[in-house]
């Protein structure tokens, strides 16, 4: 599926609520969580790692896992769980709005 | 926060670091995934780089880097395009410094915006400055100004016993410092408190090159002492570096109070406290004062003019002229120079920027055979992902790096030739000082111009390079004929330009050079080889009606005579009241026998002036010993001109005229006469102005002429080099009179070059640039045939197997040459027509018997130019004509 630059930053920072993670982890996260039905490109999702560093509502930080392997690890900043809540209610409007239009006519099929 | 973060990214090391920790990191994920997982992790990277931004700055500062890299590559292509480029961008800026500099250079002065000029003029507009008392007066009775006066003046100078030459110097009132806001130095600059006693304020300011230069930066100077006409004077302070005083063109060395007049002008009378005395030496500056408005300072100043006191009687009439006040802006400074020169300097802007145009063109060609062997290279690109604009942006930047290479090396160039121009038009007329540094609208202008010329030529294989195909990559034949007309097209138009701006250079160079040489040879008349000439000014020449002084100024003048007479090589001596090439500031009434009045210009000789000059006598006699006692008749000679003129061929000699006395000899209003005779007639000689016809012009006496001054100037008739005996001359003038101040000592060669000094800036600088722009048309027609030739290498080798001639293949290849340059002569005598017509005010202002539609020049000019285009392609037709056909056939 294709994806508003938008929605996948909000994807991310969602993802980062429940601890930090490295850029491999969190595309496993977001494609377990939404039961294999969102695959992110790699290709897009690095970049949206950097947009959002730059903005300032994650950070990054070289750290050494298990295994002895370092990787960054994301974290969310409070800036970042502002904009998270922010982004959550915009969809929520967004939804309940794409929600009415879509609403099911007399006769029709539910949804 | 963010523009903060993203402002991070333009340091090149935070980028750098920034890079190395992205790969850290991918290598890091990719170690953790499968293979492929992730994806082709350039683009993520590429991706992620673009989310950093100064994308597009970090592109073009590789275009610049990449540009340089070339440029070093093909030093033979740099060198000719920057050189020329250089040439062009150097030579506008070394004029566009001058006329900034002549004209629109604000005084370094505070707010030299409200600054103003004063002057008085009469009813034909004559400007003149004014008498001390006058300054005075406006000083302290017009309140709604602050006004201030100066004056230059030469000064005899000697520090430490020993004499140095004579400075230029000024007698400043004791406000014009505090009036112009200059702050000192060094020390302290004069206070109106230096200026209340005269001949009581023996101090002296000097100028900041005068402290460099002769006191090697002392840093004691203030209280040392120099010496003017014998008095010493305290230095108080030196004055600001950039300062010069406020005209444009002058450089002062020496400041003192205008109540030290009487001894540092000892040629002339006590100018302060002489009532009976009337001389306009000072020149009025001044400021208005808050809420006042021009015109009501001007009606102010006016009210003082019409005052009874303010100036004396008309000789002539009777009655005192009427004057009135003119206040000027003086932001920029009072100039003769600007006068002079701002003609001149404006059309050689022009010239200067069609040779630009030609250096461009011939860059524009340079750099587009460079991008016809590049076209795979940008193919390839293309190829590779690049996006047209990043090309086309590429290729500019390439262009304006050239520019700006070739517009530092252009500033230097004009550096150097601003000063040569400054001194070329110094010589002979004494030193033209002006601030030549480069100020910020030079600099602007000469980024601007390298900018735009970057661009012109840039833009063209820019357009080249975004129509480019493809599939041309991996294709080696790039020989087919479409491409090799479509490769030469836009050089073509590009040389054909070329060769229809040199024509308009050419000819407008034959004009300016035809002028001149109309001019040189006006002078019949006069002889400059020989003649040594001399300001002489004993003491009280200024005023040889104050009582004794015309006798002692004679004794002393024919005393001079003598000795200078008596040097060996001289072969004969006169003085005269000017230089030839001077303006005769004097004029005699005379009323002719057969009735009539005339106004005649007349020059106060002594005998043996028309013989020294080189004139000769056509009718009657030259003046003698006989003509110089105090007794003798009133005597005249006249010239041809006066004889057509004011006479109308009536007989001139034995004729006894009128002669109005224009001094002491009014009775009642009513001027006397003086019976004047003719005894002699002199041919025709080209001054005083050497454009002009001659004027008719009388010649009297000293002793006879009625005038207030009595400077003369010495003329010394030599066998040999007038030069070599000018040390003896001075000795002569010292023996006479120790005190003479003696000015100006040059030969009458000097002085005719001076006098020219305009219409030979301009004949030589346009010939010199006539020839530039020649040689880059040759070299523009030489690129573009030799590539034609080259591309069409196949062809003639099978036309020259098929039985063509050599001389048939020299007839192709230069047929095409000058089709080449017949177009654009075809294109160039049009525009040079048009170029004459539209600039016709300033230019037929420098011309001389010269029309600019002059049929002659222009055919001269078109003949130069064909001949140079011949010249041009015989090398590659030669080369045409040596093809083997074996050869060309078989690289196909």
């Amino acid at each position: 599926m294709d994806f508003l630059q938008g929605t996948l930053d909000m994807l991310v920072l969602r993802t980062l609520l429940f601890g930090p993670l490295h850029g491999y982890a969190i595309a496993g996260a977001i494609r377990s969580s939404s039961r294999e039905a969102l695959n992110i490109e790699f290709g897009s999702l690095y970049p949206a790692l950097k947009r959002l560093e730059l903005k300032g509502w994650i950070v990054a930080k070289w750290e050494t896992s298990e295994h002895n392997r370092r990787a960054k690890v994301y974290r969310l900043t409070p800036a970042g769980r502002r904009q998270l809540r922010k982004e959550q209610s915009r969809w929520t409007e967004f939804v309940r709005a794409v929600g009415r239009v879509m609403k099911p006519a007399p006769g029709e099929a539910e949804p | 926060m963010t523009m903060w973060r993203r402002l991070k990214y333009l340091l090149p090391w935070h980028r750098r670091a920034a890079e190395a920790d992205m790969q850290d990191e991918l290598r890091s994920l990719a170690a953790m995934a499968e293979p492929h997982e992730l994806g082709n992790l350039t683009i993520a990277a590429e991706n992620a780089r673009t989310e950093w931004g100064w994308t597009r700055l970090e592109q073009v500062a590789q275009d610049v880097r990449y540009a340089c890299r070339a440029l070093r590559k093909n030093p033979g292509f740099a060198a000719t395009a920057v050189l020329s480029l250089a040439l062009g961008i150097g030579a506008n800026t070394a004029l566009f410094t001058l006329i900034n500099t002549v004209t629109w250079r604000m005084l370094p002065v505070a707010e030299p915006e409200h600054l103003l000029v004063l002057s008085q003029q009469d009813r034909s507009s004559v400007s003149s400055g004014f008498t001390y008392q006058q300054y005075r007066s406006m000083r302290d009775r017009v309140d709604v100004m602050d006004i201030a006066a100066y004056a230059r003046v030469p000064l005899n100078v000697s520090i430490n016993g020993s004499t140095e030459p004579t400075a230029e110097g000024q007698l400043v009132s004791g406000n014009y410092f505090p009036l112009l806001g200059v702050r000192p130095d060094r020390g302290r600059l004069f206070t109106p408190d230096d200026d209340r006693v005269p001949m009581g304020h023996p101090v002296a300011v000097i100028s900041h090159g005068y402290w460099k230069s002769r006191f090697a930066r002392d840093p004691d100077i203030v209280g040392k002492h120099v010496s003017l006409s014998g008095v010493p004077f305290t230095i108080v302070g030196v004055a600001p570096a950039e300062f010069f005083g406020v005209e444009v063109g002058t450089s002062p060395t020496i400041f003192v109070p205008v109540m030290m007049q009487p001894i540092v002008m000892p040629v002339s009378e006590n100018l302060l406290d002489r009532p009976g005395l009337y001389s306009t030496w000072l020149r009025g500056i001044g400021r208005l004062k808050p809420g006042t408005s021009l015109a009501q300072a001007t009606a102010r100043l006016d009210v003082l003019t019409q005052e009874a006191s303010w100036s004396p009687p008309n000789k002539l009439t009777g009655q005192r002229d009427d004057v009135r006040m003119a206040l000027t802006s003086a932001a920029t400074g009072l100039s003769d120079l600007r006068r002079q020169f701002s003609q001149p300097l404006q059309i050689l802007f022009g010239v200067v920027g069609l040779v630009l145009l030609i250096a461009c063109a011939n860059t524009g060609n340079l750099v587009l055979a460079r991008s016809a062997a590049r076209r795979q290279e940008f193919a390839l690109r293309l190829a590779l992902g690049a996006g047209r604009s990043r090309l086309i942006r590429q290729v500019l930047v390439e262009g304006v790096v050239l520019a700006g290479v070739a517009g530092a090396c252009g500033v230097g160039l004009a550096y150097w030739a601003t000063r040569a121009l400054v001194a070329y038009a110094s010589a002979g007329q004494g030193a033209i000082a002006l601030d030549l540094s480069p100020d910020v609208r030079v600099l602007a202008f000469t980024a601007a111009v390298s900018a735009l010329a970057g661009l012109l030529f840039g833009s063209v294989p820019a357009l080249r390079a975004s129509r480019l195909d493809m599939t041309l990559v991996g294709r080696q034949d790039l020989t087919a004929p479409r491409q090799v007309l479509s490769g030469a097209g836009p050089g073509r138009a590009l040389v054909i330009s070329q060769v229809a701006l040199s024509l308009v250079l050419l000819i407008g160079a034959g004009l300016f050079v035809r002028s001149l040489q109309n001019l040189n040879r006006r002078d019949a008349g006069l002889d400059r080889a020989h003649v040594l000439i001399v300001r002489v000014e004993p003491r009280g020449s200024d005023q040889r009606n104050a009582p004794g002084a015309l006798e002692r100024l004679d004794r002393t003048y024919r005393e001079l005579l003598d000795r200078v007479e008596r040097i060996p090589g001289v072969q004969s001596a006169s003085l005269a009241r000017t230089a030839p090439l001077a303006p005769i500031s004097f004029s005699n009434r005379i009323t002719l026998a057969s009735g009539g009045d005339s106004s005649v210009q007349a020059l106060m000789i002594y005998p043996r002036y028309i013989a020294t000059m080189g004139m000769s006598v056509s009718r009657g006699r030259d003046f003698n010993d006989d003509d110089l006692r105090p007794d003798s008749p009133l005597v005249a000679l006249v010239n041809e001109a006066f004889v057509r003129e004011i006479l109308k061929g009536q007989e001139p000699l034995g004729i006894r005229h009128g002669l109005t006395m224009t001094r002491g000899n009014s009775v009642q209003g009513v001027p006397q006469r003086q019976p004047l005779t003719i005894v002699g007639v002199v041919k025709d000689s080209r001054y005083p102005n050497l454009r002009d016809a001659t004027p008719p012009i009388m010649y009297q006496t000293f002793l006879q002429t009625r005038t207030g001054r009595g400077q003369m100037v010495l003329h010394v008739r030599v066998a040999g080099n007038p030069g070599e005996i000018a040390r003896q001359v001075r000795d002569a003038v010292q023996e006479t009179d120790r005190d003479v101040p003696m000015f100006e000592l040059h030969s009458l060669a000097d002085e005719v070059d001076a006098a020219l000094v305009r219409e030979r800036l301009i004949a030589t600088l346009s010939g010199f640039f006539g020839l530039v722009a020649l040689v880059l048309v040759s070299v523009g027609l030489y690129g573009v045939m030799a590539f034609t030739v080259s591309r069409r290498t196949a062809e003639i080798g099978v036309r020259v197997a098929l039985g063509a001639t050599r001389s048939h293949v020299l007839w192709m290849i230069g047929r095409q040459t000058m089709a080449l340059v017949l177009l654009g002569i075809v294109v160039g005598l049009p525009a040079a027509w048009a170029v004459g017509r539209l600039a016709s005010r300033q230019v037929s202002g420098m011309l001389f018997e010269v029309t600019p539609s002059d049929p002659a020049t222009a055919i001269a000019a078109t003949i130069v130019l064909v001949i140079a285009g011949a010249c041009a392609g015989i090398l590659p037709a030669r080369r045409a004509v040596r093809i083997d056909p074996i050869v060309a056939l078989r690289n196909d």
